[in-house]
């Protein structure tokens, strides 16, 4: 663990703000966060509705830019990059798990999860093949690899999703509420997943959650509140955080 | 690769699974079919047309003269014959013409039309009675031509109290003052025996009295409406194989004569009765209709049973027993009179019609004239000429011709043919040779035998020169109609034997000339090269195809297929604005689809590609399947024939029944303009899915 917080970081957030304009209003959701994610890493982005989890977690998956501030991806500033240059960003660095898993109806878990290969056009069709067909070993879903995502169980889908994030290699994996569509049991197995590869792969995960169980697994929970950075704590400490912010209430 | 298999299966799987795509793909499946049948049917009877066309008489070009003041018009224009120049002399412009090594035959033609009158029935009759008395006349009498006599007397005989009855049943309608007292009195006087016991001391006298007095009350002779082209037959014959004669036989070469169009015979002279008949045998055979439901048919039926009288007339009185006999026989009954029994005869339904057509043609169709004109008769055409006078000639009537193919079609079968000779008369076009043969003939003939009345048949009559007042039989000569019957039968006599040689046929005018080509795909390149050696050579030619010298009809089609890709616009134009509006309903579902594919890593072109991708299966797919369906109705189509259901149709169908087939020009037209259309309304719809912004993709379905 200090050897990856030796390295530079992955994720490099300074000063950053971002408003929305709803109509004539501007919304602040950011209002100047800070944040270092270093390779390897397994964090938790936790906070309540409304506390920014979303905001932040698009900001670094470049799918989004901030107002001011410098969001920083594998060292790129992501402000400099063009349009392009951020799609490309997001397919040869960054892996996503979404909420509500988000797969290609008319693909095969298969081809939902060569997908991105196919994009980066870098493997052979005998690579793809492998790689894919690793990644659905290593998610359990082997014997699945011809079902399409609607013959799938919610748990299913959301492996699927973890393999399509993780066949590009991806430095980091993004993950918004991967778990709330999902029973606590089923949940529990995509985290384990999750912390898993993160483990044997190297992988870094940042993945927001407002489930403290999920929490648990993470080496870092870094808590927002009202678009600001709380604090950074151990999972330990922000159950017992989050246990005396509940009997504050 | 990989890529373009993924975005072919994202397409593929995508097109049966949205509502949309199918709506989509209905109305290019639809467009396809029209495409395709619309557009073979039109080229189908495009070259069907053509065929008729050129087979029937126009050849692939046709050539007149540039000092036309109209556009030659073959089948007629909108205000009657065109107006155009002559061609002076066609043995001029034949070598020219022949010298282009695409160039197979030139044939010199001319089209005029002429009203011909029929003669009424009572008419004929006189002049067969006068034609025996002349016979009597000159040859004196025999038994044999006594008894002739005799029967057509009481034939006329028998007309003639035919009239009176009639008279008296039409007084019951009309007020004594609709009678004229003269007709009636005139009628009154040839029904006495007195007339008919006086008869043989002047014949002449009396046939006068009743051609005169009693044919013109008979009102129905017909003015028969007559279109013919003039041209040197033989050649004709040769070049348009499609012709074939049907009764009679060709025109000997080089002589004067007359062809009849076999649909020209069979529906202007034909007897009506017979030929209602006929009319209602097709119907109910060919296009299964019933005399009980069709209203036509009854019309028909109904005119049989009223308009008896042409076979009244017809039949002397010894047919008339016979004709008695033979119905009363058919029918079972003991109706003495002829006019019921026939009307009862041909009171006919859909139950006995079959047995009483076939009684007609076998048992009264012999004791008729089923044609008001039989082969070898002599036709008297009136035509005006270019100068205003009026012009007659006698022409043989050799045969009828049929443009194989085109039996049924009104169109073609308004023309019959004429030998050219006669055409250049009926013009009135005389060559510079001819005008000085005839002031030769004129001074030899000693002009004082030639008074104004006999003018014309001098001049026309050609050999027939100063021999023909002198031949003239003396006694006749006092009755003028008489002395015309003579001269012209002298005329028609000598006219009618001589033999033409090709050189005098073609030294002199036409009025057009059509071009036969060995390879008629380059009809357009030979045209434009034959206008440019014509203006070279200095001949003032005008060239056109034989869709132009058609005129109206030849651009028929071409309006037919812009009114279809008008329609085919405008149906592409809503299938454009649906599809595109479809097109972006299925985008706004697809949202998050692309919104996570941009959020994994896909590029704005790749979401480009897979849009138009898509629609272009789409098209491709169901214009495929439109296209497969047109082309199988082609085919059956093709095999089973369209049947023209009336008789226009059959000179657009080249036939009873249009073959159509389907080209590949067809298919590649209908798949470019569905791919065009599918392609276009898709783009702003898909440039819509490159703006979708990955953050889509995190929206949650809450």
């Amino acid at each position: 663990m200090n050897a990856a917080v030796a390295q530079s970081p992955i994720v490099s957030i300074t000063n950053v703000t971002k408003d929305y304009t709803l109509g004539k209003v501007v919304v602040p959701a950011l209002r100047g966060v800070d944040l270092q994610v270093h390779p390897g890493e397994f964090i938790s982005i936790a906070g309540p509705s409304g506390s920014g989890k979303t905001t932040l977690l698009n900001l670094i998956g470049c799918v989004d830019t901030a107002t001011s501030g410098v969001v920083s991806v594998a060292g790129q500033d992501t402000k400099q990059l063009t349009e392009r240059q951020l799609t490309h960003l997001r397919l040869h660095t960054i892996g996503f798990i979404f909420q509500s898993f988000n797969l290609v109806s008319v693909l095969s878990v298969f081809q939902n999860v060569e997908f991105p290969l196919l994009l980066q056009r870098k493997l052979d069709k005998n690579q793809r093949k492998e790689r894919v067909n690793q990644l659905l070993e290593q998610v359990g879903l082997a014997d699945h690899a011809k079902h399409r995502p609607n013959e799938l169980s919610g748990g299913q889908r959301q492996r699927v999703a973890v393999a399509r994030a993780l066949v590009t290699r991806p430095q980091l994996v993004l993950a918004d509420e991967p778990t709330a569509n999902l029973d606590s049991v089923t949940g529990q197995n995509i985290i384990d997943l999750m912390k898993e590869l993160n483990q044997k792969e190297g992988t870094t995960f940042i993945f927001s959650t407002h489930d403290a169980k999920v929490m648990s697994h993470a080496n870092a929970v870094v808590r927002l509140a009202d678009g600001k950075f709380l604090d950074r704590l151990t999972p330990s400490e922000a159950k017992r955080a989050m246990a005396a912010g509940a009997e504050g209430h | 690769m990989g890529q373009l298999r993924l975005l072919m299966q994202v397409a593929f799987r995508n097109l049966f699974t949205s509502k949309i795509n199918i709506l989509i793909g209905g109305i290019i499946f639809f467009g396809t079919l029209l495409v395709v049948v619309g557009g073979a049917l039109l080229d189908s009877m495009d070259s069907a047309m053509s065929r008729s066309i050129i087979g029937s008489v126009a050849g692939h070009l046709q050539v007149y003269s540039d000092d036309s003041k109209e556009e030659l018009s073959l089948y007629g224009g909108m205000g009657g014959e065109p107006d155009l120049a002559v061609l002076d002399d066609f043995s001029r412009i034949k070598p020219f013409l022949e010298k282009h090594p695409n160039v197979k035959t030139v044939v010199p033609m001319g089209t005029s039309g002429a009203l011909i009158s029929s003669g009424n029935t009572v008419d004929l009759t006189l002049a067969r009675l006068r034609d025996l008395y002349k016979k009597r006349a000159e040859e004196g009498e025999s038994p044999a031509l006594r008894a002739n006599i005799d029967s057509v007397k009481s034939h006329v005989r028998q007309m003639v109290s035919l009239m009176e009855e009639q008279r008296n049943k039409s007084r019951e309608l009309l007020s004594s003052a609709a009678v004229d007292p003269q007709e009636a009195e005139a009628l009154a006087r040839a029904r006495t025996d007195a007339f008919w016991d006086t008869f043989e001391n002047d014949p002449f006298a009396a046939l006068e009295f009743l051609e005169n007095r009693i044919a013109p009350q008979l009102p129905d002779g017909d003015l028969l409406d007559m279109r013919y082209v003039g041209t040197d037959l033989d050649s004709f014959q040769r070049t348009f194989d499609r012709m074939e004669i049907v009764d009679g036989q060709p025109v000997p070469q080089g002589k004067r004569g007359m062809l009849l169009s076999k649909f020209y015979y069979e529906n202007f002279l034909k007897l009506k009765t017979a030929l209602r008949l006929d009319n209602i045998k097709q119907e109910k055979d060919l296009n299964q209709k019933r005399i009980d439901a069709d209203p036509q048919l009854q019309r028909w039926v109904k005119e049989n049973q009223t308009q008896t009288r042409e076979i009244l007339f017809q039949l002397d009185p010894i047919k008339t027993r016979q004709a008695v006999e033979r119905l009363q026989k058919v029918l079972g009954n003991q109706e003495p009179s002829l006019e019921k029994l026939l009307s009862e005869f041909l009171t006919t339904t859909d139950d006995n019609f079959d047995t009483r057509y076939q009684q007609f043609y076998a048992e009264l169709a012999p004791l008729l004239d089923l044609y008001r004109m039989r082969m070898g008769d002599n036709l008297t055409i009136t035509a005006f000429t270019r100068t205003g006078y009026v012009q007659s000639v006698n022409v043989k009537i050799y045969g009828t011709y049929q443009f194989k193919g085109l039996e049924k079609s009104a169109m073609a079968g308004v023309i019959n043919l004429m030998d050219l000779m006669s055409f250049r008369e009926l013009y009135g076009y005389l060559s510079p040779d001819r005008k000085a043969e005839i002031a030769e003939l004129q001074k030899n003939s000693g002009l004082k035998a030639v008074d104004r009345a006999n003018a014309e048949d001098a001049l026309f009559g050609e050999e027939s020169g100063n021999s023909l007042v002198a031949e003239a039989t003396p006694g006749l000569i006092e009755d003028a109609k008489a002395f015309e019957g003579a001269l012209g039968a002298l005329r028609r006599d000598d006219l009618a034997a001589r033999v033409y040689s090709q050189q005098e046929i073609e030294q002199g005018v036409a009025l057009s000339a059509a071009i036969i080509l060995k390879d008629p795909e380059q009809l357009q390149q030979t045209m434009e090269e034959l206008k440019q050696s014509a203006t070279a050579a200095g001949l003032k030619l005008r060239v056109v195809s034989w869709q132009q010298a058609a005129g109206l009809i030849g651009q028929f089609v071409l309006m037919a297929k812009l009114v279809l890709y008008f329609a085919v616009f405008i149906i592409f134009i809503v299938a454009l604005v649906i599809i595109n509006n479809a097109m972006m309903m299925a985008t706004l579902q697809r949202v998050r689809e692309v919104g996570t594919m941009r959020a994994i890593g896909a590029q704005r072109s790749f979401i480009l590609s897979m849009v138009l991708v898509e629609t272009v299966l789409l098209g491709f797919v169901f214009g495929a399947g439109g296209a497969l369906l047109g082309s199988g109705i082609m085919s059956a189509l093709g095999s089973a024939g369209i049947p023209a259901g009336n008789e226009a149709l059959y000179f657009f169908f080249s036939g009873p029944r249009l073959y159509p087939s389907l080209s590949a020009g067809n298919l590649i037209a209908a798949f470019v303009i569905v791919l065009l259309v599918s392609a276009i309304s898709t783009l702003y719809p898909a440039f819509l899915a490159t703006r979708v912004s990955p953050l889509q993709a995190m929206q949650t379905d809450e």
